[in-house]
């Protein structure tokens, strides 16, 4: 089994460069082996996806990457059944966006909505719309986009900034920001819509964050962070001050919408490095830098070994096979990776 | 467009200057001109820290920048480091002809941030470029100068938060963050040595510093830097660096040798404040008074003035003191110079000296007393036989013994209003401004209920006037003792920090008009350092002005109003006032203060 899916990953990036050398970077279809295989681990019948590794619960996040994968893989569907029931069941706070959190024993536990599982739902209608030439998943698309700028779009030191969720979020005149918000190449997109122009400006204030929000020795960006008044930017208080789980994305989506500047990676491609390229901490204390005794998981290294690439680093990073019981982030963070490596043209 | 003629002078001084392969080093110390207010962008890399470009290719993107932005100074300062790298090297002919940069790329706009010190926008701007036109690559210098102003600021804000090891790293991974041109960032590298326990380190930092950065005030600066942490032996070493090695032309050295003698005086001035008598070596103690004298410094005087009094050399002290009141006329000296004539028994000379203060100043009441005690008061001594035991520990200062004292007395003999009120003042002395208030209350209730003795009129003055009131004294503005202890309680007040409700009251008070004034001064001075907290420069003046209409202005609110007009932007005035009180007696807050006003206005970080 681990074997194969190993197989499967390098099938799919062989897959992708050849795509890729006739100059349509985008076209690249994510291998349907893969998407097999995880939709059976972590998409359940009625349409949602399991987070395995946090008690079996369904978050907007995970609808949003579900839905891309089943997009890439070309599964229409599984896309039909996961946005049916992101609908259905998370979209009833009245506004247009999904509430970011359900679980199995509660239903909907927190109605406060996650930008970033609004934006991957939103983008992976889009990408629908596109690849099955559909107006529905377009029009829905652009709902979504509508309301995260009506509610979530803010102005603060002269940068268009995402606010994480409609509520809370903002302690007097600083902001919390999560810098894995910035999901580039959905930025990208919504951009490009009508009347996307707060979106491109988006865009410029997550380089220009991602510029200041560099901490501790290794200058990696916080999971959480403020940004005041004056544009100072600090590690957020009442959040674990650390680089971990959520900001490990960022090096993903930068990559995945086609900056190449090794400015931009080198903190992640030097973090991976010290530590081999496979022992690497999941999580890293900032601006200390205690690392912890948890190591990085398989889909946490494809996403260096990508950073390392564009950090001009090699392929310092080894990414081994997914485990038969990789939990659903790891997973998920695996085939993106993929995709992002696809769509540049770099073996994942 | 660009000036054609003046920077064709320019270039053919650059060419001229260029003699030298180091030159470039110095010549970008030396001739630092910011780009944007309060930016720098430096031209040559730190020594040994430059990362030389391909054989046969110089790198001349900042070139073609400076030439044309008009940049004259920066654009010399390159032409002599390209040189410097490649002796070969001939500037290109057509270098004020408008082109761009880099083939398809124009580099423009990101030097442009950069110069307006928006570092994180012009990676941002970079990175777009680069996702644009993935074939582009920035120029070296540019990413060079970008990774200094990163390291610069990371330095900055890991010694901020005092992560000293940070500090260290962040310096060792670009040096030229924390060269010359960037004098602070040096500075806290050292510190940061110094705080990690690392002082050879700190040692050879500050030694890197004062001998290879020309500027002579940096090496003096640098010194009292140091003085922080390094020991006597170490400073000396260091000033004897300083003042000779690598001399630059121009540069004046002698003020570096100085350094060490200023902050010997100011150890010295700090010892004599609480030394033991004869706990100064004679040669000591005549350095500091050389200095004091040719400073004209009026607090150095009456800081030798007590260091004699308490020697019991009257006339020692009676000259400094004088000397002081002479230089700077004020109650504090008159104070001393009226015990010192006590202590040399010339009581008229004693009371001569007081009357300028008298019943304005309650220091100068204080010292009469010594000179005419006062009857039936303190020690339980009755008669005018000599200053009584409470009186000759105030004269000393001693106010832990004045408490003890009126304990003992008020345990024999009960208390009075004025042992009270007196009790009230030495609290206020030893900083315990609740108590002090208290006393003073409870000194005015004990007032009001003693019976009025002597030939006094008005309600408030009864009894309690013993101690402070001889019958000789019948000056107009002579406080009664209903406003001694009302003004106690102002004093207490203040101390306490309830400006609000002291406002409030003041016009009401009963006081003197000079009480007043002294009170009405203080809050002035409070509010102001307040309004310095909550960012009111203009404030600040207004209030320090009006305050200077009551009175002079002490040192530290002229270094409040320096800050004040240093944060409106008024630098040559902040410079100004900073420089006055710094001429005056050269300290580490003074100090700091021109020494910032100078890099800002002269964009010297």
């Amino acid at each position: 089994m681990t074997a194969s899916r190993r197989d499967v990953l390098i099938g799919s990036a062989a897959l992708g460069l050849a795509a890729a050398l006739p100059g349509n970077l985008r076209a690249a279809p994510f291998d349907g082996a893969a998407w097999r295989r995880y939709a059976e681990r972590f998409l359940l019948p009625e349409g949602r996806i399991v987070d395995t590794g946090n008690k079996g619960i369904s978050h907007s996040e995970g609808q949003g990457y579900g839905m891309l994968l089943a997009v890439a893989a070309g599964d229409r569907a599984a896309f039909d059944r996961l946005w049916g029931w992101t609908q259905r069941v998370l979209m009833v706070r009245g506004d247009g966006l999904a509430a970011w959190r359900w679980t199995p024993d509660g239903g909907v536990a927190d109605r406060n909505n996650a930008s970033d599982g609004d934006m991957l739902i939103a983008w992976a209608l889009l990408r629908a719309a596109e690849v099955w030439q559909a107006e529905a998943y377009r029009t829905a698309a652009a709902a979504i986009v509508k309301a995260l700028v009506s509610g979530l779009l803010v102005e603060q030191a002269g940068l268009t900034v995402l606010l994480p969720g409609r509520d809370g979020f903002r302690k007097g005149e600083t902001l919390v920001l999560n810098p894995s918000y910035w999901i580039f190449p959905a930025i990208r997109a919504f951009a490009a819509l009508p009347g996307g122009e707060r979106w491109g400006k988006l865009s410029d204030a997550g380089l220009v964050l991602l510029s200041k929000a560099r901490f501790g020795g290794f200058q990696l960006p916080p999971d959480w962070m403020t940004l005041d008044a004056a544009g100072t930017v600090g590690i957020a208080d009442g959040f674990k001050k650390q680089y971990g789980y959520d900001a490990v994305r960022v090096p993903l989506y930068l990559a995945w919408d086609g900056y190449r500047d090794p400015y931009y990676f080198r903190p992640f491609a030097m973090l991976a490095t010290k530590y081999g390229g496979t022992a690497v901490p999941a999580t890293v204390s900032l601006p200390g830098g205690t690392t912890t005794q948890v190591a990085a998981s398989v889909g946490m290294l494809a996403v260096y070994r990508l950073a390392g690439h564009l950090a001009g680093a090699g392929d310092a990073v080894t990414v081994p096979p997914l485990a038969p019981d990789e939990d659903y982030y790891s997973t998920t963070l695996a085939h993106l990776s993929a995709l992002a490596a696809q769509s540049l043209g770099i073996d994942p | 467009m660009t000036r054609p003629v003046l920077l064709s002078a320019l270039l053919l001084a650059g060419i001229a200057a260029t003699a030298a392969g180091n030159c470039a080093w110095a010549q970008a110390n030396g001739g630092g001109r910011a780009l944007a207010p309060g930016v720098k962008v430096e031209v040559a890399p730190a020594p040994g820290s430059g990362s030389a470009p391909a054989a046969g290719k110089v790198d001349e993107t900042a070139l073609r920048y400076y030439a044309r932005i008009g940049d004259g100074e920066r654009l010399e300062a390159e032409i002599a480091r390209l040189r410097a790298l490649d002796p070969g090297w001939e500037p290109p002919k057509d270098l004020f002809a408008p082109q761009p940069t880099t083939p398809g790329v124009d580099e423009t706009p990101f030097w442009n941030l950069l110069s307006a010190a928006k570092v994180a926008e012009a990676r941002a701007a970079i990175a777009e470029q680069r996702r644009k036109s993935p074939s582009w690559q920035p120029s070296d210098k540019l990413l060079q100068e970008l990774d200094t102003a990163e390291s610069a600021g990371r330095i900055r804000s890991a010694s901020d938060t005092k992560r000293w090891q940070e500090v260290v790293d962040a310096a060792a991974a670009h040096p030229e963050a924390v060269a010359c041109n960037r004098l602070d960032n040096a500075w806290r590298l050292a510190e940061a040595y110094a705080e990690l326990k690392q002082a050879d380190r700190a040692f050879d930092t500050y030694r890197t510093i004062v001998s290879t950065c020309p500027k002579a005030k940096e090496r003096r600066d640098t010194i009292f830097k140091a003085s922080r942490y390094l020991s006597p032996d170490q400073l000396r070493e260091l000033t004897a660096l300083g003042a000779t090695a690598n001399p630059a032309k121009g540069e004046d050295y002698s003020t570096v040798r100085t350094a060490e003698a200023e902050l010997e005086t100011g150890r010295l001035l700090e010892r004599l404040g609480n030394a033991k008598p004869g706990a100064l070596t004679a040669a000591d103690l005549s350095r500091i008074q050389g200095i004091v004298r040719d400073k004209q410094d009026a607090d150095g005087a009456i800081a030798l003035g007590w260091y004699f009094q308490k020697q019991k050399n009257f006339a020692e002290a009676q000259s400094w003191f004088s000397q002081a009141n002479g230089w700077a006329p004020s109650d504090k000296a008159a104070e001393g110079l009226v015990l010192a004539y006590n202590g040399l028994g010339e009581k008229a000379q004693a009371r001569a000296a007081a009357s300028p203060w008298k019943g304005k100043s309650s220091r100068i009441d204080q010292a009469l007393k010594a000179v005419d005690p006062p009857r039936g008061s303190g020690g339980g001594r009755s008669g005018p036989q000599g200053p009584s035991e409470l009186d000759r520990a105030l004269a000393r200062h001693d106010f832990a013994e004045c408490l003890s004292i009126i304990r003992s007395s008020i345990a024999k003999s009960g208390p009075t209003a004025g042992l009270l009120q007196q009790r009230g003042w030495c609290l206020l002395e030893m900083k315990r401004p609740s108590e002090a208030e208290a006393a003073f209350a409870e000194a005015q209730a004990m007032a009001a209920r003693e019976p009025a003795k002597g030939g006094q009129s008005g309600g408030g003055n009864g009894a309690a006037g013993t101690t402070r009131t001889p019958a000789a004294s019948g000056l107009p503005q002579k406080a009664t003792p209903a406003q001694e202890n009302a003004y106690g309680q102002a004093v207490a007040r203040l101390a306490t920090g309830d400006t609000v409700g002291l406002t409030r009251d003041l016009p009401r008070a009963n006081m003197t008009p000079a009480q007043k004034a002294e009170i009405r001064a203080s809050l002035m001075a409070t509010e102001a350092n307040r309004a310095l907290e909550d960012k009111r420069y203009n404030d600040v003046l207004r209030l320090l002005d009006a305050r200077k209409e009551l009175t002079p202005e002490p040192r530290n609110l002229g270094i409040l109003r320096g800050w004040a007009l240093y944060n409106l932007m008024r630098f040559d005035e902040a410079y100004a006032q900073f420089k006055s009180v710094d001429d005056r007696l050269s300290t580490e807050e003074s100090r700091e203060g021109v020494s910032i006003t100078w890099k800002t206005i002269y964009h010297d970080w």
